[in-house]
């Protein structure tokens, strides 16, 4: 008995310790910053993932030669300066004295090895496969050459995949290099809690100035309602990605505010042109008059997006402001559809993964296509199966979202419509159009911005005309924060940096 | 007992080769591609089919398993694609958070389990009784991931006590602990309930009180003891089961255990890996 009576004790005793430590660690320190986000940070060697968790917080640590800034303007980055000397030629000059984490200074070489490092990446090579080679001119002095015109260039050097390494902290990393990460960021790495926390501490040479936030954590919290309950009790500063249910919630909570922006992804339903009856252009047009995106913006994503007339949004370079919106037109689609030589019921499929919202849209969809004869059966599929089906073109119709990332309309378009990605490459519809690919080319290859807008204007107004896809919804993107947090900027790119980022009175 | 202990050891060897293959062929035979997953849907055709050749997924599938057992016979568990990590290392550095999670979730439900089955047994059909049962019969059909939820409300949100989640200190530990160690108190308290019953009954209890021994000494030192027994088999399991089950509990607290990188390893459908941890 007394040996039981003994273990009864001692649990007590530790549950009772427990219950009384750890509470003033949570206590909030004006010089700490915590934010969460929905997964861990896979790694911190920007080459081996481009996945948006890593991202957010490799943003904090790295910079590039040339910025973005909250509407996605180029702005320099460790570039102070950049001449074009032709339009395979670009030459970039380097702000003299920035210093990595590890107290190297930034040359011109180590712009070179990054950049050559991240072509053999099969990770992240696809956004600087354009450029050929990268000559150091002299310590501060670097000059890019692509293959051929390549005009989203400065875009594609904004990436934070395109963040500047260090070469000698590459080398002595060896494969740990991604969990001990050297940056020229505002803030440097200190240690990762696999799964847990990362944390950053204000990089005092910064090139602009050291950060008035001395800590910086990133909490890993999977659940979007977790993540709200956290910032509500006040364990973390900065809430990212709250869910629909929660926005009001912390809207009106007192001393909490929410901010909410464009983001650069696109939702949007598409179609096997190679399979009938969407190899008609008539019954694709068709589709995109029974479908009405407000319903699935209001019932489905919660208002957290708005009706889109094009594969990308606004905020991307390229965007084309008077291309077809499509509304609701039950009668159009129906004669459409007799145009076709459709006039008996349809039985087709759709095609989603198992994300809740995706199946709703699914539902709502297969009831708006109901009513022109297009009956469809859901087919919910797990995700790697979903893109190896898509790729190879077991579909007859999809539901998918693209982020264009870079912020160019080359990355947002010429993926999804040209004819060289079909399948899993990007483009699941199959689509080909020369005329089409003839755009992309263009406007990949100008370095001239209105030559550049015009092929993507009317590249925009080609596609709302054969819709191979319908453009369902352009996406917001929000983050919950104290009220007395100041100079937040939102990331169109989701890759939100916290440099200059700072409390004031609340 | 040598004897014993080194039969049951080699009978590991096809269990441990069996899980294994079961658990690698699911996660090869299953549809999608690692290589895709890992890049992502931007990701061009050449650099999944290049990582698909460096992750030598186009070898043949027994060439695969038969590279996967050698090395995790001589410990090399090879490194995480998506992390670049030692895959030794991450569960490692998980691990202690899981047991520890169990351990604690385990001591609440003996805390719980035993008394309240004590109880229940010794005033069988009594209100007491009754109510403990209904208690054990909710503690066994709760979810875990509601109870977790509706815990957080209370002690997070409401009255502001304790973390809502993450690893901020020893209070952490409590509500997901809580959370866990409910459902296994349940059978606890059932089992010590039925087990005691048993016990109570035999003739060295009746004997024992015929001869003057308080009640108190004849329940907590005679019959108990005996009654444990069981219970005790119970707990181990449980406590095992509390090691393996804690996915839902782990991603409602957002704990880095072992648990929840099973899950993002069966998303990611790492083959190399999940064997690992399932092991």
């Amino acid at each position: 008995m007394n040996t039981v009576k003994k273990v009864f004790v001692t649990s007590a005793m530790a549950i009772t310790l427990a219950a009384c430590g750890g509470t003033e660690q949570t206590a909030e320190v004006k010089d700490s910053l915590v934010v969460a986000q929905g997964s861990d940070a896979k790694t911190l060697d920007p080459h081996t993932t481009n996945d948006s968790s890593s991202s957010r917080v490799a943003a904090q640590i790295y910079s590039q030669l040339v910025e973005t800034d909250e509407n996605m303007n180029i702005i320099p980055g460790l570039a102070e300066s950049w001449t074009f000397v032709d339009d395979r030629t670009t030459d970039f000059k380097l702000r003299e004295g920035v210093k990595f984490h590890n107290g190297e200074e930034l040359k011109a070489s180590d712009v070179k090895f990054t950049l050559e490092r991240m072509i053999a990446s099969p990770t992240v090579a696809h956004i600087t496969n354009a450029i050929e080679r990268v000559e150091v001119l002299d310590d501060y002095n670097v000059r890019i050459i692509t293959t051929d015109p390549f005009g989203p260039l400065l875009y594609h050097l904004s990436h934070t995949a395109s963040s500047i390494l260090n070469e000698k902290a590459v080398t002595d990393g060896g494969s740990d290099y991604g969990q001990n990460p050297i940056g020229t960021g505002p803030y440097k790495f200190v240690n990762w809690a696999a799964g847990d926390r990362i944390n950053l501490k204000a990089f005092g040479d910064f090139y602009d100035g050291k950060q008035s936030i001395e800590n910086v954590t990133f909490r890993n919290i999977v659940e979007g309602t977790n993540r709200a309950i956290a910032l509500e009790t006040g364990e973390v500063d900065i809430s990212y990605d709250i869910e629909p249910i929660d926005k009001d919630n912390i809207r009106n909570k007192k001393g909490l505010q929410l901010v909410e922006g464009e983001a650069l992804s696109n939702g949007y339903f598409g179609m096997n042109v190679n399979k009938a009856p969407f190899n008609n252009q008539k019954v694709r047009q068709a589709v995109a008059y029974a479908i009405n995106s407000q319903d699935i913006i209001d019932a489905v994503i919660l208002g957290a997006g708005r009706a889109s007339n094009s594969p990308i949004g606004p905020r991307v370079f390229g965007y084309n402001p008077d291309a077809k919106q499509y509304s609701q037109n039950i009668e159009k689609a129906k004669q459409l559809m007799v145009e076709a030589g459709i006039t008996s019921p349809v039985n087709t499929t759709i095609w989603t993964n198992d994300n809740p919202v995706r199946v709703q849209i699914a539902q709502i969809l297969q009831a708006q296509l109901r009513e022109i004869g297009i009956n469809m059966s859901i087919e919910v599929v797990e995700w790697g199966a979903f893109l190896d089906g898509t790729s190879r073109g077991d579909h007859d119709t999809f539901i998918l979202s693209w982020t264009t990332v870079t912020g160019d309309a080359d990355y947002g378009m010429y993926a999804l419509f040209s004819s060289d990605t079909h399948g899993g490459a990007g483009n699941r519809s199959f689509y080909s159009n020369p005329r089409v690919d003839e755009l992309l080319i263009q406007g990949r290859t100008s370095t001239d911005p209105q030559v550049r807008h015009a092929a993507y204007n009317e590249l925009q107004a080609l596609l709302q005309e054969e819709v191979p896809t319908v453009s369902l919804y352009n996406s917001f993107q929000n983050v919950g924060m104290k009220d007395n947090i100041a100079n937040f900027k939102l990331s169109p790119a989701g890759h939100h940096k916290l440099k200059g980022v700072k409390y004031v009175e609340g | 007992m040598h004897k014993f202990i080194y039969k049951r050891l080699i009978l590991l060897v096809p269990v441990l080769l069996g899980v294994s293959f079961l658990v690698f062929a699911i996660m090869s035979f299953t549809p999608g591609d690692p290589a895709q997953l890992i890049l992502g849907e931007n990701a061009p055709a050449t650099a999944v089919e290049s990582l698909r050749e460096e992750m030598g997924l186009n070898d043949p599938f027994v060439m695969r398993y038969a590279r996967f057992v050698g090395n995790a016979v001589t410990g090399d568990m090879g490194r995480s694609y998506t992390t670049g990590r030692e895959v030794a290392t991450e569960i490692f550095d998980r691990f202690p958070n899981t047991l520890i999670l169990a351990a604690l979730g385990t001591i609440i439900a003996i805390l719980i389990g035993v008394p309240v089955g004590i109880l229940s047994a010794t005033r069988q059909y009594s209100w007491i009784d009754s109510s403990s049962m209904i208690m054990a019969l909710l503690g066994v059909s709760m979810p875990n991931f509601w109870l977790g939820l509706m815990l957080i409300l209370v002690f997070s949100v409401t009255l502001g006590w304790l973390p809502s989640g993450g690893f901020v200190g020893w209070s952490s530990l409590i509500l997901p602990a809580l959370t866990l160690g409910t459902g296994s108190a349940a059978i606890v308290t059932r089992m010590t309930r039925s087990s005691m019953l048993e016990v109570i009954r035999q003739d060295y209890i009746r004997t024992a009180r015929a001869k003057g021994v308080a009640e108190n000494v004849v329940i907590n030192k005679h019959a108990l003891k005996n009654a444990l027994i069981p219970v005790i088999t119970v707990v181990g399991l449980q406590f095992g089961y509390l090691l393996g089950g804690a996915v839902l509990t782990e991603t409602v607290y957002s704990w880095p255990g072992v648990g929840r990188m099973m899950v993002d390893a069966i998303r990611q459908k790492l083959c190399s890996w999940l064997p690992h941890s399932a092991l």
